[in-house]
């Protein structure tokens, strides 16, 4: 025998002395397997905020199979995916309850956005039972030990407060060791989400405190006007970490303020939760989507996004975000001209005509490779 | 339709094997289940940062003078990539001793340098040289099916069963010489105890004879480059695919996670063996499973990306890499290596040998942190994310205190990729980042060699978990070989 085949039977003979009955899972092979992209959940509770808010408290759905729910971190999202008539669309939602009570469920808060398709099915058609699926938790905003300072300032505009309740639980728990200041802007007090919460929170836990002001009446108790520098100041330590939830027009003005308080870029953070784009005139165009083993063929307008566009069409593309950041919709173009506003795209990917559907319209004709 | 060849996976071993087909005319369909290709070699952007998921040391690629195998299958493919040379510039830290040094230059000024203070040693290491060029061509003779001739390759069988540490050792290296030649130990992933000399010298070889370069554009510019010309020349590619079973019959059919069926005559795995035997392949295969439970899945890992709001040269981060051990005698540190918040990593700055790595005045710093156990096993799910960040806070605190630089204040982004995030993405079984781990007669040179005897009919395996291990350049060559192997079958 010469030395290659010594060696070669010291390998085989090795491998005999072991079982041959299935391959074990190791460790994290086993979580994994627990571990499922999407969730099916069921409705245990809706609260009525205000007259156009409602909360959503969601448990596991065990009959279809989900029997816990995946932890997550304050500042972290849901999409919600919803087949509406025949058509399948997804929507974002910030989870607003605590991240170390996971066992009392998910909350998620949606307002009513006038002719918003999820959003009035929601808080009109939905009630205690029904069920739901969603995505497991993700997204990047929050609060990070080690990325940030421990002096945490929050801007939330409307119904941006979602994520800062959470971090309020976790904060109140002792899970993150800063203290959090949040700056709550909203139109009326009949809009203040989470009022309740939010007097708790002032009145026990030393390191949170909510700021509230009412940008169109004037009451006891509120700051009048929108979030200013004279409001922000006291607040402001030598270091400091901001953490902002709401509309662009708010993160606009909010930029300009800290600037004056020289608070350097890499401590500011967004959660972006809106694309805001009107195109000069209105046409429609047509959408080729080239799938696996089929095409599609539909109509797209210059004011809807190429995702909005196939979910009308009844195609199932896929879609977290909605705003270009979670790349889950990415997609490559290979013909027609087309808009592309924000997100957050590798160069190496532009290069190659990948796009975010999510938040892409079209301004020609347009042919989209995706693989579904 | 019914494929010559389906791919299971687009990481660079899938890559390389399908480029490998479409070029010899074959019908071959890639099924990848992400919706990007690249695997474990990939790209992600968080805020103005890109972060390149891996291959911060691509071995085997050389220049325009030393052409690596690397280099010479691109040429091969007509895949074109910009490259720099990294010339050794690391900073190793011995935690037991304190002792730290640099490893700067050429591998002779190592030679040189070792010399000075152990006489006698350049002798030595030069024979070692000899035999490790020697080694090589034996390797690369098995690889294309050939039997190395036994009185041409002597060195080749007199050290074929050995253990890198015990030959150093019969040498009379000197330890605290083998110490210094085996800080790349963790590069390989297994201790010189445990790595065939084989396997060891083959690397020495890449090491000193074919320049390890970085890419001056990310990964997923390369990653991109390898697809567009797969495609051009007619090769199939599905993204957002994952196959959840496999009928192993005469014309194999693929099933995938969407409810699509594939067929093709032949498949090969991007993947763990093992993850496909567990989990796609109903029937059982009792050699396989036994050779399997023997084997030693790879270390796992915990990946922290950052990014500083400074450039390197404020931030006194000079050195590409920065190693710590608690020893550099690898077979004493790895039994180190079994708990969450252990002393041994390594660190990349990019910025230092390639500017373009981040924007201007930022500067990436990349920190890995290795386990050779479950280390996770004891913990509470529900605890994951505050270990995630403790474990991150704990790597940074070290390297700051080990190499005297501030970090944290700098940090604008901070990514964290753990064995759960490697399984999720990459199926990579246990979040290994090495495939399996070389060790005793599972090192490269006993899965070349065993190669044709293992062979389940129809099913080829490429990438980290194959023949060569884990590496940018192993898995793309394990694409070509495998191939290779199969396309002369067929004829």
């Amino acid at each position: 025998m010469t030395k290659i085949d010594n060696l070669k039977k010291e390998r085989k003979d090795i491998a005999k002395t072991y079982s041959g009955k299935k391959i074990k899972d190791t460790y994290i092979d086993g979580v994994i397997k627990n571990f499922q992209d999407i969730q099916y959940v069921k409705i245990k509770d809706i609260i009525e905020e205000t007259n156009d808010t409602k909360s959503f408290i969601l448990v596991p759905d065990e009959d279809k199979g989900t029997r816990e729910l995946a932890s997550f971190r304050a500042g972290q999202y849901i999409s919600l995916k919803m087949f509406i008539d025949g058509d399948y669309t997804t929507r974002a939602y910030s989870l607003s309850s605590a991240p170390n009570k996971i066992n009392k469920g998910y909350r998620i808060t949606i307002k009513r956005v006038p002719n918003g398709l999820v959003s009035n099915i929601m808080l009109d058609d939905m009630k205690i039972g029904d069920g739901l699926t969603i995505s497991r938790p993700m997204g990047d905003f929050g609060y990070n030990k080690v990325r940030d300072e421990k002096n945490v300032i929050g801007i939330a505009g409307g119904s941006g407060i979602t994520p800062f309740i959470s971090l309020a639980y976790e904060v109140d728990a002792g899970l993150d060791d800063c203290n959090l200041t949040v700056f709550y802007s909203v139109k009326t007090e009949d809009d203040i989400i989470f009022k309740k919460e939010i007097e708790y929170f002032n009145k026990h836990c030393k390191k949170v405190k909510f700021v509230m002001t009412l940008t169109r009446e004037e009451k006891p108790g509120y700051l009048k006007g929108h979030i200013n520098k004279d409001m922000i100041e006291p607040y402001i330590k030598e270091f400091n970490t901001v953490l902002m939830c709401g509309p662009k027009a708010l993160y606009k003005t909010m930029n300009e303020i800290l600037g004056e308080f020289n608070i350097p870029r890499k401590c500011v953070h967004y959660e972006n939760f809106m694309v805001d784009f009107l195109p000069i005139e209105e046409k429609t165009y047509e959408l080729k989507v080239i799938l696996k083993n089929d095409f599609k063929i539909c109509e797209c307008k210059s004011n809807e996004t190429l995702l909005v566009a196939m979910e009308k069409a009844g195609i199932k593309a896929p879609s977290l975000c909605r705003v270009g950041i979670c790349g889950y919709c990415r997609s490559v173009i290979l013909d027609g001209k087309i808009k592309m506003i924000g997100g957050n795209m590798e160069k190496a990917l532009a290069q190659n005509d990948y796009i975010h559907p999510c938040i892409t319209y079209p301004e020609s004709d347009v042919v989209l490779r995706l693989d579904i | 339709m019914i494929y010559d060849y389906i791919i299971i996976g687009a990481g660079l071993g899938g890559l390389s094997a399908g480029l490998n087909l479409v070029i010899n005319k074959k019908k071959v369909l890639i099924l990848e289940k992400n919706s990007l290709p690249g695997g474990l070699f990939s790209t992600f952007k968080k805020g103005r940062f890109e972060f390149d998921t891996s291959g911060y040391d691509i071995y085997n690629y050389g220049n325009l003078e030393h052409v690596g195998e690397l280099q010479k299958l691109l040429n091969k493919y007509e895949i074109d990539i910009d490259t720099k040379v990294i010339p050794f510039n690391s900073r190793i830290k011995e935690l037991s001793t304190k002792k730290e040094f640099e490893l700067k230059g050429e591998f002779e000024d190592l030679i040189l340098e070792l010399g000075d203070s152990y006489p006698g040693v350049i002798e030595k290491l030069k024979e070692l040289v000899k035999i490790s060029k020697e080694i090589h061509e034996g390797v690369e003779k098995l690889l294309i099916d050939e039997i190395p001739g036994e009185e041409e390759y002597t060195n080749f069988y007199k050290y074929l069963d050995k253990n890198a540490l015990d030959v150093l050792k019969e040498m009379k290296i000197p330890k605290e010489v083998i110490n210094k030649l085996s800080i790349w130990w963790l590069d390989i992933g297994s201790p010189l105890n445990k790595l065939s000399f084989i396997d060891f010298m083959d690397f020495l070889e890449k090491l000193i004879f074919k320049k390890d370069v970085v890419l001056c554009n990310k990964n997923l510019d390369f990653i991109m480059k390898l697809v567009n010309k797969y495609q051009a020349l007619g090769g199939k590619i599905y993204y957002n695919s994952e196959v959840i079973n496999i009928i192993n019959e005469d014309i194999k059919i693929v099933e995938t996670k969407d409810g699509l069926q594939y067929k093709g005559k032949y498949i090969i795995c991007d993947l763990a063996k093992r993850y496909v035997f567990k989990d796609l392949i109903k029937d059982e295969y009792k050699d396989v499973n036994k050779l399997e439970n023997a084997r030693t899945i790879g270390a796992n890992g915990v990946v922290i990306y950052l990014g500083l709001n400074k450039s390197y040269e404020e931030l006194g981060l000079n050195n590409y890499k920065y190693y710590q051990f608690v020893t550099l005698d690898s077979g004493t540190n790895i039994k180190y290596m079994n708990n969450l918040n252990h002393n041994t990593w390594i660190g990349y700055v990019p910025n230092v040998v390639n500017e373009n790595a981040s924007p201007k005045n930022t500067t990436i710093l990349v920190l890995k942190q290795i386990y050779f156990d479950d280390v996770f096993k004891n913990q509470q799910a529900q605890d994951y994310e505050t270990i995630r960040n403790d474990i991150a806070d704990n790597l940074i605190s070290q390297f700051e205190e080990a190499f005297m630089v501030d970090i944290k204040e700098y940090i604008e982004e901070i990514s964290i990729a753990t064995p759960f995030t490697i399984e999720r993405i990459t199926n990579s079984v246990n979040g290994s980042m090495y495939g399996y781990m070389k060790k005793g007669y599972d090192n490269s040179i006993h899965r070349i060699i065993s190669y044709d005897d293992e062979e389940i009919a129809g099913i080829s395996f490429v990438g980290a978990s194959s023949l060569l291990g884990s590496g940018v350049d192993n898995t793309i060559y394990s694409g070509y070989s495998v191939t290779n192997r199969l396309l002369k079958e067929k004829e």
